[in-house]
């Protein structure tokens, strides 16, 4: 544990930091300070500027404004040569290793630039003093092509490269994202050793657990602001770092219908089980003929990879994909067309637009696609095209014109509406709005509400959840490839979605100590988030007897065990009507946070399990990985 | 809609001709053809201009099929082997077989090489540069192989008939190009397939992802490419009688060279026929001026390879030009 009375000054100190992209602000005023032998984490929604911020810090992108001081002096970093020549490294997600060389090579490939000789026999022996001082001299075969390595072992060449030169400030961008529990403990082991060396460290991670598990401070970024800068974790809660990364700002930008405007209509596409290694690992998910359903999740968390494979785009390992409950399988892109569906992918410029083609021409691409025949097939769909022109608000004589001429918003739609002229029946859109300005945004609601009331089922994928709460009626949630929740988006809020989306390291973990309990005592085991009065069941295995789906959002009343949730007692508590006892338990991490309760439910006449028993392997589950790390 | 305000307006069909690069190269032809017509009495007579249409053919119809492939953002380095050994095919193949079957066939072997290509680069994810180049040096060893390194004369009277025939007065190889040219034009500009290949080069994702069928309209152009190879030779042998293996050595440069002068980008998706028909008369014009002229065969070269640079460079400098205002 590292603890401090007096913290040491900052290393580097942002000031009102903004950057932005043509139009696109992403960020408009950040600050961080970061100090000798602490680690920070940096944390926000989809879209809040973190690695924009790691960016500009490491030298990748220059901020368009604010300060910035490094050892008290300003800093403006001409390159990410500069950046580490003084000491500051990023160790990102996708490396910047070179796979074709050698461990060794790479751990002093910025040496590569200096002139002069290389001796690689003093290179051999300060790359195992690095590792010495990383723990871990046996893991990394120096002489290995970089390629061959795990995502583990090249985080750490990443991190051997940054200390050979002497870094004092490491920004940690998402390092966890492909590695496994042991690998993570390990890494954090590795950031306290730096930490304690007195290097400043700064993680960015959307994993609460792990920021709760390493942070001594976290920053809050929110649409390019800092929202909560430099606040301890341990006065934290995941709740109040939820509630700070999803603010409140809600317009009355969409128009959507109730619940009961809409008749329960018949599955007209649907998923199950979809695999796509290694993005997408198991995802089950249906949609109705006039319902907009929501793909809720984490940039990364296999969406967008999920619908390229059904769309034929990528390759699947396994999963089934229904029409109309017809089994089908897309091999190329092509087949879906002609099934009648839809795909506006989620690039714009790299997967959507045909830069050299008019504006006509790119309306009519996917109608093309779908027409059999030796023409274009221009003069079937023309009287639909004018009119679909017209609903979009384009003028007629400029149909010949560079499609590269208008707006990114109405580019958009113009995608948009290439895929209504095939007259689909199921339609997939993979980050709509993204990069579009918010007068076009209300437009492309209702062009997809319309759309959706015509009776075509509608699929959209975002990662912006107030849009996504507003737009869809369903939302399924996905976290690390896998479907977690499906929910109506009336009982869920962004905070609720926020929880959900969450991956958690411990999961699997977690899940297979639920599957034991369930099965050893013969009860209903479930995971859930408590807080407050509202209840977020994680997981759950076994009897169905709490009445704590998995993915639901509840509050204590709604469910079959609130004695048992009011009193959360040491031991079974037994309901009201006395038809269930229910034990709880909660597990908190080394530090002492929350990391949800491990609920055991047994009919009311059962024997009731031994309660110490439960608690001591929820415990010991717990003691596991403390032990590992 | 607010947002349509800030769109910009449709220019009008004058301003798009007279901006399109076609026109352009129309004008630089057009210039071309003053200067010289100036410079030599010679160039102006009916005899010289059908000198040229004529000297046009074999480099057009092999040109037609070049653009096809750049169009799709590959190029095909093989045409010119590819010329020289249907050209010997075609040869051999006369001595056994009538010339309404042996063309056919020549024809045939041209298109099969393509195929060849074709699916090297589509199927198989193969470099267009490297595979051609590689069909290039394998098309060139044949051709010396099946012709036991000699030229091949002594073809079937009646071959020529395909060349001295006329129709109201234009010789039967001019109006082949022109009928070809305004066929491929038509299939480039208003086929599904022709659209395809456009898309392809222009963004072979998004093709893909609207359901075009990007693998078969990639390889297309390749076989499409290979057969014309093999249609310019059979007039080329119909004008000597004879089927030379070093034939059409350099060719593909020529093609190339008047694809680009056509205005079309290397990357793909961008260029025209019309172009391209353009980039072939200025570069048999020049030619043709220079020998009027009485400059040396090797000065031609530096003076069409400038013209190539020159083209470029003002292109170059009027877009920069128009994307600044």
């Amino acid at each position: 544990m590292h603890q401090s009375q007096t913290r040491a000054e900052p290393l580097l100190t942002a000031r009102g930091v903004s950057k932005s992209f043509g139009k696109t602000q992403a960020l408009t005023d950040a600050s961080l300070a970061l100090r000798p032998g602490e680690i920070v984490g940096l944390l926000g929604a989809n879209g809040a500027g973190k690695s924009t911020l790691s960016r500009i810090i490491s030298g990748h992108l220059r901020p368009s404004g604010g300060d910035i001081a490094f050892g008290g002096t300003p800093l403006a970093l001409t390159s990410t040569r500069d950046a580490l020549r003084r000491g500051i490294a990023l160790v990102a997600q996708e490396t910047s290793l070179a796979p074709d060389m050698t461990v060794l090579e790479n751990i002093f490939l910025p040496d590569l630039a200096t002139p002069g000789r290389l001796s690689f026999r003093a290179m051999r022996d300060r790359a195992g003093e690095l590792l010495s001082g990383l723990g871990h001299e046996h893991v990394l075969p120096l002489d290995a092509e970089v390629r061959l390595l795990s995502a583990a072992q090249k985080q750490l060449v990443e991190i051997a490269k940054a200390l050979a030169l002497d870094a004092r400030l490491v920004i940690f961008d998402e390092p966890t994202a492909s590695l496994s529990m042991t690998e993570v403990n390990r890494l954090f082991d590795i950031m306290a050793r730096l930490r304690d060396g007195g290097r400043a460290l700064a993680f960015v991670s959307h994993r609460l657990e792990e920021v709760f598990a390493i942070t001594d401070r976290v920053t809050i970024l929110r649409e390019g602001l800092a929202v909560a800068e430099d606040v301890a974790t341990s006065t934290l809660t995941q709740g109040d770092i939820i509630q700070h990364m999803v603010g409140r700002d809600i317009g009355a930008i969409y128009t959507k219908r109730t619940a009961a405007d809409t008749v329960v209509q018949d599955i007209a596409f649907e998923v199950r089980g979809l695999s796509s290694a290694p993005y997408v690992r198991d995802m089950s998910f249906a949609v109705r003929k006039g319902e907009i359903l929501g793909l809720g999740g984490l940039v990364g968390a296999g969406r967008s990879e999920a619908v390229e494979a059904i769309w034929g785009l990528r390759a699947r390992q396994g999963g089934e994909i229904l029409v109309h409950g017809k089994p089908v399988t897309f091999r190329k892109p092509a087949d879906a067309v002609r099934a009648g569906l839809g795909f506006v992918a989620e690039d714009r410029r790299a997967q959507n637009i045909v830069p050299d083609m008019s504006v006509r021409e790119n309306l009519m691409l996917a109608q093309m696609g779908q027409h059999r025949g030796f023409g274009r097939g221009y003069g079937k769909r023309s009287a639909q095209m004018t009119q679909l022109i017209a609903d979009l608000g384009l003028p007629a004589d400029r149909l010949d014109t560079s499609l590269l001429n208008y707006s990114g918003g109405m580019q958009q739609k113009i995608i948009i509406a290439r895929w209504l002229l095939t007259d689909p029946e199921i339609l997939i859109l993979d980050e709509p709005t993204k990069g579009v300005d918010i007068g076009t945004r209300s437009s492309i609601y209702s062009i997809l509400q319309s759309a959706a009331d015509a009776g075509l089922a509608v699929i959209v994928i975002s990662s912006d959840f107030e849009e996504l709460l507003g737009l869809a009626e369903r939302i399924v949630v996905v976290s690390d490839g896998y479907t977690i929740a499906d929910l109506p988006a009336a009982r869920l809020t962004e905070e609720k979605l926020t929880l959900l989306a969450a991956p958690r390291t411990s999961t699997a973990r977690n899940q297979a100590l639920l599957r034991a309990l369930a099965q050893d005592y013969d009860a209903d085991a479930f995971w859930t988030l408590i807080d407050g009065e509202e209840l977020i069941c994680l997981a759950q295995a076994g009897r169905s007897l709490a009445g704590l789906p998995p993915g639901e959002a509840l509050r204590a009343e709604e469910t079959n065990v609130s004695v048992a949730l009011a009193a959360r007692h040491d031991d079974f508590v037994t309901e009201a009507d006395g038809d269930r006892q229910t034990l709880l338990v909660q597990m908190t991490d080394k530090r002492g946070h929350d990391l949800g309760w491990i609920g055991v439910t047994v009919a009311g006449d059962a024997t009731v399990p031994p309660s110490d028993e439960i608690r001591a392997r929820v415990q010991a589950l717990l003691h596991a990985e403390e032990e590992s790390a | 809609m607010t947002d349509v305000a800030n769109e910009p307006r449709g220019p009008g069909t004058l301003s798009t001709i007279v901006r399109s690069l076609e026109f352009r190269m129309f004008c630089l032809a057009l210039t071309l053809a003053i200067i010289l017509s100036l410079s030599s009495p010679f160039f102006l007579t009916e005899r010289n201009i059908f000198n040229i249409l004529d000297q046009s053919v074999v480099i057009g119809i092999v040109a037609v099929g070049m653009t096809f492939v750049i169009l799709t953002g590959g190029i095909d380095l093989s045409v010119g082997a590819v010329f020289g050994l249907a050209g010997i095919v075609l040869a051999q193949l006369l001595q056994t077989m009538p010339v309404p079957l042996a063309i056919p066939l020549a024809v045939l072997a041209g298109a099969g090489i393509g195929l060849f290509s074709g699916v090297l680069v589509a199927v198989f994810g193969l470099a267009p540069f490297v595979v051609t180049l590689g069909v290039m040096a394998i098309g060139r060893s044949l051709s010396f192989i099946f012709s036991g390194q000699r030229s091949i004369s002594g073809l079937p009277e009646g071959l020529d008939s395909i060349v001295y025939s006329s129709f109201l007065g234009i010789p039967a190889n001019v109006l082949f190009l022109i009928g070809l040219y305004l066929c491929a034009w038509g299939y480039l500009s208003y086929a599904k397939g022709g659209r395809t290949i456009y898309a392809i080069g222009s963004n072979k994702e998004a093709a893909r992802a609207a359901g075009l069928s990007v693998t078969f309209y990639s390889v297309l152009p390749y076989v499409v490419s290979g057969a014309l190879a093999a249609v310019a030779v059979t007039f080329s042998l119909a004008q000597v009688m004879s089927a030379d293996p070093m034939a059409g050595s350099g060719l593909e440069l020529d093609a190339i060279a008047a694809v680009v002068i056509g205005g079309a980008s290397l990357y793909g998706g961008r260029g025209t026929l019309i172009g391209t028909l353009f980039g072939v008369l200025i570069m048999v014009m020049i030619r043709n001026g220079l020998n009027l002229m009485g400059v040396s065969p090797f000065w031609q070269g530096t003076a069409i390879g400038s013209i190539i640079i020159l083209a470029l460079l003002a292109e170059r400098l009027i877009t920069w030009r128009s994307a600044r205002t």
